[in-house]
């Protein structure tokens, strides 16, 4: 025995010396597997072109996380199943007309661009899919406003691609019969493979939060705010309460508030931060579809809300343990003196 | 009713209280560090060669933040040099060849009556009997107590074993309910206070319930059931729970009128008082990948950690660490030829199992540490800053506000170093602190030359 102990070098290490079982992987995993029932979905409605779509840009976020690493002769990052997010999500941001090469250009900018040449996983301050969207709706601008009809749709609908729910509200012609609320819920219409079915993301968000992936307050936060404004602005002639549910279940709000605006390194990690930046997002996306030059601003309002997530941490530093609102005010008080005491002594 | 903290974690607790307490034989040689507590450490009272009975003071020290230790075995002591401390240096060790006759030590008679309701003879039989905060902390107990008086209002006695892993505490409670409330009233009357109130965990129902069944009331005692979430039994966490007062950063609980005494330290004091026996034995929950199965064992101090591995059952895998107390806030010792201390809870040999080691860990900014911070700090900000370098920075996030509780890290999906980091960053304020102060001492000595 004691000969046995001589062997043994013992590990030193300071606490705590057990850690929780949810490691990076597993979170990532867990937000596939909430992004799945809206992408299985996604390939019933428009078949196989949608399952090329995302299978094109998964294995291109791999290949390009790996490819990067390895020219760069750093540590393997694939592991942690980031990449496959990242083009998981980009791909939901796609229509499933888009030709396949389309997602590997977008890829390339989100995962070389934006994320690897930060420093990879935690440093990028952009979304990596949401830049790798706005720069293909900038490069590909007709590719990417280009609709199939739904599986749901065919033989009510004539032709190859059609409008969607979105252009009609913001539009000047009347929204047909068959993007009634109930079809807008369930996902019987067209639009990028990730803003199809509001119920699907619905339940795939609530398992984030459930799993504790994600907090309840980005979400609550942007999606409450588009539900207060468009119900306060309305819009003329139509029904205010209708109004408001068309402009939380359409288009990318849904996606945005539970899979894109939560991501970790570019939302702020401050909770009531997480409140503020939420509510941004929401003021972003509402301006955006009433005054700006796109339908939709669900992307451009997170984008915007990114390079504001340092400064809201910054701003909502919390007080520590022990701090009680007596103390907070004595201090503003002593700061104000000492403040008051300098002008003074500048005269 | 209890009040609650913000934050938390929910470990898995690898609790065994179902075990039934068995007595550790005590090793063919004990080995008893001079340095059983914070403070002045103890100057050897024997030399090679003197035979001790069990109990016999051995080493003392006057300063006032100090504790005697005591001969845990009876025997021939067989040398006096520095050994392995579990803390990791080497510290000047009395090691006795035991004799198996554990022939008591009558230097302590048990007080008297009279003496049971005086305050100063109790607090002396606490020093003389050498106990200290056996929560871990090992704080001299009798100079915490003295500190308080006059100050406290509010006695807690921390019976929360929030720590995973550990039973010592409920077992205390389950097996000697009237000497554990016995010795709270000793505390209780030591403080000068009407009250103490005992706050336990509520996944200790059946200990709650035999100590409300005998009339803690009898005693001034009150049970205070609180949720299950760690970091509980933190001092801080304790004062909040039971008072909703919260401790001011960078100071104690006696700052607002409270005193947190843990509930192995009460009954070491019951032991002392009504037995007159020192701290020499406590429950040690013995477990890890690396055993079979855990054991509650009744363990001498000075038990070295090889063979207390051998007397619970021996290994069935390969031990990489051997942590000291509970996973989240115990430390690693650095051989298996260190002992028990008085502040050993428990002793834990963990394999690749229970380490999750990873080998780039990458911080993802999810601000889980965040949520889980039992005293509202940011680490992941506190983390960024560390590895730059940033005092400044650090100090405005209250780095030095950490208790090193582990939550964060624990908490952590990448498995970021964050404790770690931080427990080195208050050491490098500890250091700067003491260069600046040294070098105003200069100044000043220059400036008087002058």
């Amino acid at each position: 025995m004691s000969e046995q102990k001589e062997k043994i070098v013992l590990d030193v290490a300071y606490q705590p010396q057990v850690r929780t079982n949810t490691d990076t992987r597993r979170l990532m995993l867990d937000v596939i597997i909430a992004l799945c029932p809206a992408a299985i979905w996604a390939v019933v409605q428009f078949g196989v072109s949608a399952l090329v779509v995302m299978v094109s840009s998964v294995a291109s976020a791999v290949f390009f996380e790996w490819g990067y690493r390895k020219l760069m002769k750093k540590s393997a990052t694939i592991d942690d199943l980031s990449a496959v997010l990242t083009g998981l999500l980009l791909a939901m941001t796609l229509p499933p007309t888009a030709p396949w090469w389309l997602p590997v250009v977008g890829t390339f900018f989100a995962i070389v661009v934006v994320k690897q040449l930060y420093g990879g996983i935690g440093k990028n301050f952009l979304n990596p899919a949401l830049a790798g969207r706005a720069f293909l709706l900038a490069s590909y601008a007709l590719t990417m406003g280009t609709y199939a009809i739904p599986k749901a749709l065919k033989g009510t609908v004539d032709g190859i691609t059609m409008a969607t729910p979105l252009s009609y509200m913001y539009g000047t012609s009347a929204m047909p019969s068959y993007f009634n609320l109930k079809a807008i819920f369930l996902g019987t219409i067209p639009g990028a493979l990730g803003e199809v079915s509001a119920l699907l993301l619905l339940i795939g968000g609530i398992y984030l939060i459930v799993r504790k992936v994600i907090s309840w307050r980005i979400p609550v936060a942007f999606i409450g705010t588009v539900a207060l404004l468009t119900l306060i602005f309305g819009h003329n002639g139509l029904d205010r309460g209708g109004w408001m549910l068309y402009n939380v279940l359409c288009g990318g709000v849904m996606l945005g508030a539970f899979f894109m605006a939560t991501d970790y390194s570019t939302s702020p990690v401050t909770l009531n931060g997480q409140l503020l930046y939420g509510a941004g997002c929401g003021i972003i996306t509402v301006l955006i579809r009433y005054f700006g030059g796109f339908p939709e601003g669900v992307s451009y309002a997170i984008l915007l809300m990114n390079l504001c997530s340092w400064a809201i941490d910054k701003a909502f530093h919390r007080h520590q343990f022990g701090v009680s609102k007596e103390d907070i005010a004595a201090e503003k008080a002593a700061k104000k003196a000492a403040k008051a005491a300098a002008k003074e002594a500048a005269k | 009713m209890s009040y609650q903290f913000k934050g938390g974690v929910h470990p898995n607790y690898m609790k065994s209280p179902e075990i039934p307490v068995t007595v550790i034989t005590p090793p063919a040689q004990v080995i008893i560090p001079m340095a059983q507590h914070i403070g002045a450490p103890c100057q050897p009272l024997v030399k090679k060669g003197d035979y001790v009975t069990m109990g016999q003071k051995i080493g003392e020290n006057p300063a006032p933040v100090s504790a005697p230790v005591h001969a845990s075995v009876s025997g021939t002591v067989v040398a006096v040099e520095p050994r392995h401390h579990p803390l990791g240096d080497m510290i000047m060790s009395v090691v006795i060849e035991n004799d198996y006759q554990d022939t008591p030590c009558t230097d302590l008679a048990p007080l008297t009556e009279e003496q049971l309701k005086d305050p100063d003879a109790i607090l002396e039989r606490i020093r003389e009997a050498g106990v200290v905060g056996m929560g871990g902390a090992m704080f001299p107990t009798a100079f915490k107590i003295r500190g308080g008086i006059g100050k406290v209002d509010k006695l807690i006695i921390n019976g929360a074993e929030c720590e995973p892993y550990l039973n010592g505490d409920h077992l205390t409670m389950l097996n000697y309910p009237e000497q554990l409330m016995k010795g709270i009233e000793l505390v209780r009357i030591a403080s000068g206070v009407e009250t103490a109130y005992y706050g336990i965990e509520k996944n200790k129902q059946d200990a709650i319930d035999l100590l409300n069944s005998l009339h803690p009331e009898k005693y001034g005692i009150e049970i205070v059931p609180e949720e299950v979430k760690y970091p509980q039994g933190g001092e801080k966490m304790q004062v909040k729970a039971v008072t909703n007062r919260e401790v001011k950063p960078g100071g104690i609980p006696s700052g607002v009128g409270c005193n947190v005494v843990s509930t192995r330290t009460c009954y070491a004091i019951y032991q002392a008082c009504y037995e007159g026996k020192p701290v020499i034995e406590r429950i040690v929950t013995v477990a890890g990948s690396a055993l079979k199965a855990p054991v509650n064992g009744l363990t001498r101090v000075g038990t070295p950690f090889g063979y207390l591995a051998e007397q619970c059952g021996g290994f069935v895998k390969t031990p990489r660490k051997i942590v000291l107390g509970g996973p989240m806030m115990g430390i690693c010792a650095t051989s298996f030829d260190a002992p028990t201390v008085k502040g050993t809870a428990g002793v834990l040999y963990f394999t690749e199992e229970e380490d999750k080691h990873v080998d780039n860990p990458t911080c993802i900014r999810c601000g889980k540490c965040i949520t889980v911070c039992p005293m509202n700090l940011e680490p992941v900000f506190m983390y960024m800053y560390y590895s730059k370098g940033d005092f400044e920075n650090m100090e405005k996030y209250h780095i030095t506000d950490c208790f090193e509780c582990g939550s964060c890290a624990y908490n952590c999906p990448a498995r970021m170093p964050l404790t770690h980091a931080f427990k080195t960053a208050k050491l490098m304020f500890q250091a700067k602190a003491a260069a600046d102060k040294a070098k105003a001492e200069a100044a000043a000595a220059k400036e008087a030359k002058k």
